[in-house]
């Protein structure tokens, strides 16, 4: 019994089904299986999902919708965690943005998703977030990485004057920086002092569990 | 007044009359029915008072069809862009079809391939090439370089258009940016031009601030504007083709319904871009078939409507070299936006994706715009080139064509000749060192800028222009938008530079 309902709870996220697996996840609880196992067996479906997405075979509006299903499916498992006074503890925390003048917010939205999937802590600042409050979220949130998102030239270079904030607020040394979009590259990230810089969401969620070392 | 290409044939139609009003009632019902969020006040003000539903905690604004359809007609059908040179005006619509230069942040080095931002010098020099070109007709000096060694972020539109405006006398283009546009209006001004800026809108469905204040800026002062029409398939539209046409087409009217709001026969152009995303990278496929078939689509659309096009497919290829996949990929989209109807194409000089720029490239693509120039002109069937007569005179062989008058008198008109392609016989090439269109094309430029001098501004014009760049560094330095460390090196780049 407790099998099957942990194999349809992969089978939810494998179907990209968002409420399924949110159903399957309550009904896992109300059966009595262990929170942390029924998350197990989640992070191991998304990360079959991740391998075929890998290899070519999936692509990326699958990724994604799988990560959203994991997504549907974990505030219900945490609360049970909470609950019965379980630690389960977050990979690290990161704060993302769109930067200001900046209005794109499907990249950074990708990451986000992916990286709730993989464990982390996300808070989502949202897209033409002022250099300002790029600050205030790090010393108010002090997350493990800032994830900045540009995707026109023109607010390539707000990233720039993010960096700079964050090094005159004296907090620059407390964060890893990251940035990613189209219009930018490694030599450009370097060149505005971020710690490291992938176009990609999949390849961004690797880059920070390597700056991470997890 | 420059004519560019005239159309002289019938425009490419991919869709059927039934099909583009299918589109088009969608749109409709997308906009009455879901709506569109417009994160601007004034704006939705003007919407409310015209009728349209508006939700102001949403800020979602709900269009009623009527209003839209009324908008749509009194968009008017072309425009002028001026250009500092009377001569060099833009008539834009209809079926005259003209280039502008892509767009690409960096400077990117021929050898290496590699990236670098731009220096004044070289940004000067593909200004001066983008004037000499035959086939740039909107020579565009600020959505190129965007990334500038020594100049601070917020000033780089304005140096750019400033240095454009210093290295040719075509019609510019401006955008908006953090109020840049406060300044770009009183350069337009002063020089008698109106820059035909292009306006971001976010899919789906989302006007953000900025563009709204910049366009309520720019109708009043009577420029005509571009607001970009700009949808990545698969994530922020359907991926199917005809569904983000419907939601492609519904940002054209939100437009349209907002410019005529603001000042009814306001001019504006659309500026579009409809392209699948990668599936396995997530970034825009730029240079594929679907963004020509979008382009071609869109551009029947705003035929229909009589608004001018500015179709973005083939203006950029995801290439990161000057190659035969940047060539393939940039020549169809322009060809087939060129056959379907679009007015401005966006084009030479610009790849992997807007990152690079470089004018080897712009003289490479202008040959491409001169041979879809050539296409576009068709085949002339009059008395005269029929030749009938000289058909019969000349007989069969020993007959020929070579010396008759005929030939010497159509031959310039009839045929194009590229400028810097290899058409060398075998053993001509071998003799010359085996040059390349690449290599010919990087002689053109060594040529041109030895050579070509663009008529400078006037004095009068400089110390205009210099009066309003300089307010507009106080106005950024004040408002903090230029750090101390910036300030700096700017000063001394541009005293280098004097």
């Amino acid at each position: 019994m407790q099998n099957l309902i942990l194999e349809n709870l992969a089978r939810a996220l494998k179907d990209y089904d968002a409420q399924a697996a949110a159903r399957w996840a309550r009904t896992a609880i109300e059966q009595g299986i262990a929170p942390l196992q029924a998350l197990e067996t989640l992070t191991e479906a998304i990360r079959e999902v991740g391998d075929a997405f890998a290899t070519g075979e999936c692509f990326l509006p699958e990724l994604v919708s799988a990560a959203e299903a994991m997504q549907a499916a974990m505030p219900i498992l945490e609360q049970e965690l909470h609950r019965t006074g379980v630690a389960r503890g977050s990979v690290g925390k990161v704060v993302a943005g769109t930067v200001a003048g900046d209005i794109h917010n499907i990249g950074k939205s990708m990451l986000c998703t992916l990286l709730v999937a993989d464990g982390f802590e996300v808070i989502d600042l949202g897209i033409d977030v002022p250099t300002d409050r790029f600050v205030e979220a790090v010393r108010q949130h002090q997350p493990d990485v800032l994830a900045m998102s540009a995707l026109l030239t023109i607010t390539a270079l707000e990233q720039r004057n993010v960096i700079e904030a964050l090094k005159e607020a004296g907090i620059r040394d407390q964060v890893k920086v990251v940035v990613g979009g189209g219009a930018i590259n490694e030599q450009f990230a370097a060149s505005i002092g971020a710690d490291g810089y992938d176009p990609t969401a999949p390849g961004g969620v690797k880059l920070i569990r390597q700056l991470l070392g997890k | 007044m420059l004519k560019g290409f005239t159309r002289q044939y019938k425009p490419l139609d991919l869709l059927t009359e039934e099909e583009t009003e299918a589109i088009h009632r969608g749109a409709l019902y997308v906009l009455e029915k879901t709506g569109m969020r417009v994160e601007h006040d004034r704006a939705l003000r003007l919407y409310a008072e015209h009728g349209c539903r508006v939700d102001w905690e949403a800020r979602r604004v709900r269009i009623p069809s009527g209003l839209v359809e009324e908008c749509l007609r009194q968009v008017p059908s072309g425009y002028i862009l001026r250009a500092r040179d009377p001569d060099k005006d833009l008539m834009v619509g209809g079926n005259t079809v003209y280039f502008m230069q892509g767009m690409g942040m960096r400077y990117v080095d021929l050898d290496t391939w590699e990236a670098r931002p731009a220096t004044i010098q070289e940004h000067r020099e593909a200004m001066i090439v983008a004037d000499a070109l035959e086939n740039v007709h909107l020579a565009d000096g600020v959505f190129f370089y965007m990334d500038r060694q020594g100049i601070p972020p917020v000033m780089v539109m304005l140096e750019n258009l400033v240095s454009g405006l210093r290295h040719s006398t075509k019609a510019e283009q401006f955008g908006y940016q953090k109020d840049c546009e406060i300044f770009a209006i009183q350069i337009a001004q002063a020089l008698g031009i109106n820059l035909n800026p292009e306006l971001d809108t976010a899919s789906p469905l989302t006007l953000y601030g900025g563009s709204v204040e910049a366009a309520f800026r720019y109708v009043e002062a009577g420029i005509p504007i571009q607001p970009c029409s700009s949808i990545t398939m698969g994530a922020e539209g359907p991926v199917t083709l005809a569904g983000s046409m419907v939601l492609g087409v519904a940002i054209v009217m939100a437009w349209a319904v907002l410019t005529q709001l603001i000042r009814p026969g306001a001019p504006m152009s659309i500026q579009h871009g409809l392209k699948p995303m990668d599936m396995q990278r997530g970034s825009p496929r730029f240079g594929s078939p679907e963004y020509a078939l979008t382009g071609a689509a869109m551009n029947q659309m705003l035929r229909k409507y009589g608004i001018p096009s500015c179709p973005g497919s083939g203006f950029t290829s995801t290439s990161k070299k000057i190659d035969f996949q940047a060539g393939y990929e940039k020549a169809m989209g322009a060809l087939l936006s060129a056959l379907s109807g679009g007015n401005l194409l966006i084009f030479q000089g610009g790849s992997c994706a807007e990152l690079l720029y470089h004018p080897v490239l712009s003289i490479l693509d202008d040959d491409v715009a001169g041979w879809i120039g050539r296409f576009l002109q068709g085949i002339t069937v009059t008395d005269e080139t029929l030749a009938i007569d000289l058909i019969n005179q000349i007989g069969p062989i020993p007959g020929h064509y070579l010396s008759a008058a005929h030939t010497r008198e159509w031959m310039r008109r009839e045929l194009f000749l590229p400028k810097v392609a290899d058409l060398e016989p075998y053993a001509a090439w071998i003799r010359s060192g085996k040059q390349d269109a690449m290599a010919l094309a990087r002689k053109r430029m060594e040529q041109i800028l030895a050579t070509h001098q663009p008529q400078p501004l006037t004095p009068d014009q400089e110390q205009a222009i210099e009066d309003i760049l300089k307010e507009a560094r106080n106005y950024y330095r004040q408002r903090g938008l230029i750090s101390d460390a910036e300030w700096t090196t700017y000063m001394r780049t541009l005293e280098s530079q004097i």
